[in-house]
């Protein structure tokens, strides 16, 4: 993007989008100073939050509590392997999809299009009896398969491949290129982009992701970080432990913080709809 | 030995049939050109001989050997694209790298070839920069390059410069024919610009509707046209075609035009010209403006170009049959002037009903 664009925005955009950011941020930063507090201050008034004396010592608890060492390692984890794993199957189905000719292509697209109609909570009741008849509950194949069939990234992959003109496939393969080697060298790394917004929204959304881990993890040693601090909210750390609390929600917020940081460039593009650019 | 050779070759898409009982030898070295409308299976035909399309019936062979079993990159054949089909995310370079690595190239040899490729083309400049930072014309260069550095007994060109502007067209027109004269590779132009195909052809496939029409030198294709189609796809402005009731005089043919004009031919005469009704074929430059009252025809001009060298005048016949006409640089000729037409009838063709041509002198 070019600066002159940038430049000519009008002064009341300008301080409209200020203080909507702002009101977003808001909520943030009460979550960030009462992580601040000891929370004994806290439970006599919240108030005291805008005043010092302000202190780490919930994130040298939570470092010190093991569970949430844990906890975050099974996140990362999970949602790493998950994303690992719908990059690997999207983009081989989209190529498939867009670039090899067989019977049933259209249909089997098709199916895959339903797939995206259809809301987890249809199926969740079904996929909780297989993985209990299987005992597969309380392992990470259990976290992470479901979220393998993802049928946005199938999708994504497929029109980006076929958005891709055939002549640069056929002049690899002028070039004396293997099918495969048209794949690897080729077309995969013209998909870079397709490939960061699908990784970074399978990221997030397997680090968000409750209701499956919920249900499946049971085994406290087992919880990703969402589960494990919706956990923590229900013993005496809710009541007592306000500080620690929200030291636990900043922290288990950090890691998307810093992929977000990383791949800036890529999000932005994402959510402005210009990945294809 | 022929560069190469299609024997009976046929490709259809579905039910649709593409290209039909092709055959064609292409002498070593040799520029041969593939010349028809938008849809007539010139790029099929280049796509075949390339191993992207599998034919359906006959043979390929290149420098001997048969290839349609082969897949694109046995072939030893280079192509150039008409969008170009440059790896977007590679620079320059490895874009020219790419194949000769694919193929087991030593990398001495990859920049030995890849520094004579550049300075033939003149693309050192951007070496390092990749195709999205390039102009059209040096994204083309850039493709004939990677032509280039592999070597090839073949090389196929589909349309390659119909996205250049036309000075740039016109450049690189000229730079083909140079790099032919360097080379002495056979080569295989596809374009539906007639232009192209006269400067650069030593010969011209003129193809239509899935069939060879014609195939001969430059000269052969615009003066003895095989058929209609060809004359009229030959040539600008347009070739005259006229319906005409032929008749014998004397062996020879004489033909007799809409507004009652009788035009003598050199032509021999062919009883095939009698049946059906024939047409007459006469390229503007044979059609000259003179005096009212001189030549064979009187007629009136409607529409006068002026440009520069000499002056086209669309002129009717006294029927109202209009004909593209010529007149010298400086005529002074306006729409509406009464004028007379000299016709040549020695430089004048007839087709019979099915289209064939028949033309003065030997066959
Ligand atoms: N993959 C395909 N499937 C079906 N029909 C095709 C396919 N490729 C080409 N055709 C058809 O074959 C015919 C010839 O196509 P081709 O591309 O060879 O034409 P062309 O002479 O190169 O035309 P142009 O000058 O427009 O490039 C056209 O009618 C086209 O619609
Ligand atoms: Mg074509």
């Amino acid at each position: 993007m070019s600066s002159a664009a940038v430049r000519r925005v009008p002064r009341a955009a300008v301080i409209g989008v200020t203080m909507a950011a702002g009101l977003m941020v808001l909520p943030m930063l009460w979550v960030l100073i009462l992580s601040l507090k000891d929370s004994s201050a806290l439970m006599a008034d919240t108030t005291t939050a805008f005043s010092p004396p302000w202190t780490l010592v919930n994130y040298a608890n939570i470092v010190g509590d093991g569970q949430v060492a844990v906890w975050l390692l099974n996140s990362t984890i999970v949602s790493l392997l998950m994303t690992g794993g719908v990059l690997f199957l999207s983009s081989l189905a989209g190529y498939g999809f867009a670039r090899l000719e067989f019977p049933g292509r259209n249909i089997l697209f098709i199916v895959v299009l339903f797939g995206l109609a259809i809301p987890e909570q249809a199926v969740i009741i079904g996929r909780h009896q297989l993985f209990a008849a299987a005992e597969m509950h309380n392992t990470y194949t259990a976290l992470v398969m479901p979220g393998l069939s993802a049928p946005f990234g199938v999708f994504l992959m497929t029109q980006y491949f076929r958005a891709i003109p055939r002549e640069i496939d056929e002049a690899a393969m002028l070039d004396g290129a293997s099918r495969f080697r048209v794949f690897w060298r080729v077309l995969l790394p013209l998909t870079v982009p397709a490939q960061a917004t699908l990784g970074i929204f399978t990221f997030f959304h397997a680090w968000n992701d409750y209701w499956w881990p919920l249900i499946s993890a049971t085994n406290r040693d087992m919880l990703t970080l969402t589960v494990g601090i919706a956990a923590s909210q229900q013993n005496f750390a809710q009541a007592e432990g306000l500080g620690f609390l929200m030291a636990q929600a900043v922290f288990a917020g950090l890691p998307v913080l810093i992929i977000y940081v990383i791949f800036q460039k890529y999000i932005v593009r994402a959510v402005a709809g210009a990945a294809g650019q | 030995m022929a560069g190469v050779e299609l024997s009976g070759v046929s490709k259809r898409f579905g039910d649709v049939s593409v290209i039909d009982n092709v055959s064609l030898e292409i002498a070593q070295g040799e520029f041969v050109v593939f010349l028809g409308p938008s849809g007539c299976g010139k790029s099929t035909l280049l796509r075949l001989v390339a191993g992207l399309e599998q034919l359906d019936e006959g043979a390929i062979l290149i420098d001997g050997n048969r290839v349609d079993n082969l897949p694109p990159g046995k072939r030893d054949v280079a192509m150039v694209f008409q969008h170009y089909a440059l790896y977007p995310h590679m620079t320059v370079r490895d874009n020219l790298a790419f194949g000769l690595r694919n193929t087991g190239v030593s990398e001495d040899e990859i920049g030995g070839r890849i520094a004579t490729a550049v300075e033939k083309l003149e693309i050192g400049d951007f070496l390092q920069r990749r195709p999205g930072q390039l102009s059209g014309g040096q994204k083309q260069r850039v493709a004939i390059a990677r032509a280039i550095v592999k070597q090839p007994k073949l090389f196929l060109f589909d349309e390659p410069l119909s996205n250049l502007d036309a000075a740039l067209r016109a450049r690189t027109r000229i730079e083909l024919a140079q790099l032919h004269q360097q080379l002495r590779t056979t080569m295989i132009f596809v374009t539906h610009d007639q232009v192209e195909a006269m400067t650069l052809a030593d010969r011209i496939v003129v193809i239509n509707e899935r069939r060879i029409e014609q195939i001969g030198t430059p000269m052969e294709v615009y003066r003895r046209p095989a058929t209609s189609f060809v004359a009229s796809f030959v040539g600008t402005p347009k070739i005259n075609l006229v319906p005409v009731t032929a008749a014998n005089a004397g062996g020879l043919a004489a033909a007799r035009m809409p507004d009652g004009t009788l035009l003598e031919t050199t032509i021999p005469w062919d009883e095939a010209l009698a049946r059906d009704g024939a047409t007459l074929g006469l390229r503007p430059e044979n059609v000259r403006i003179t005096g009212a009252t001189q030549g064979q025809a009187p007629a009136t001009a409607r529409v006068v170009e002026r440009l520069g060298e000499r002056t086209i005048v669309y002129a009717a016949l006294a029927d109202g049959t209009l004909l593209t006409t010529e007149d010298r640089g400086d005529s002074t000729v306006q729409p509406g002037d009464e004028v007379g037409l000299a016709i040549d009838g020695n430089a004048a063709h007839l087709f019979a009903a099915d289209g064939t041509g028949h033309h003065a002198g030997a066959a």
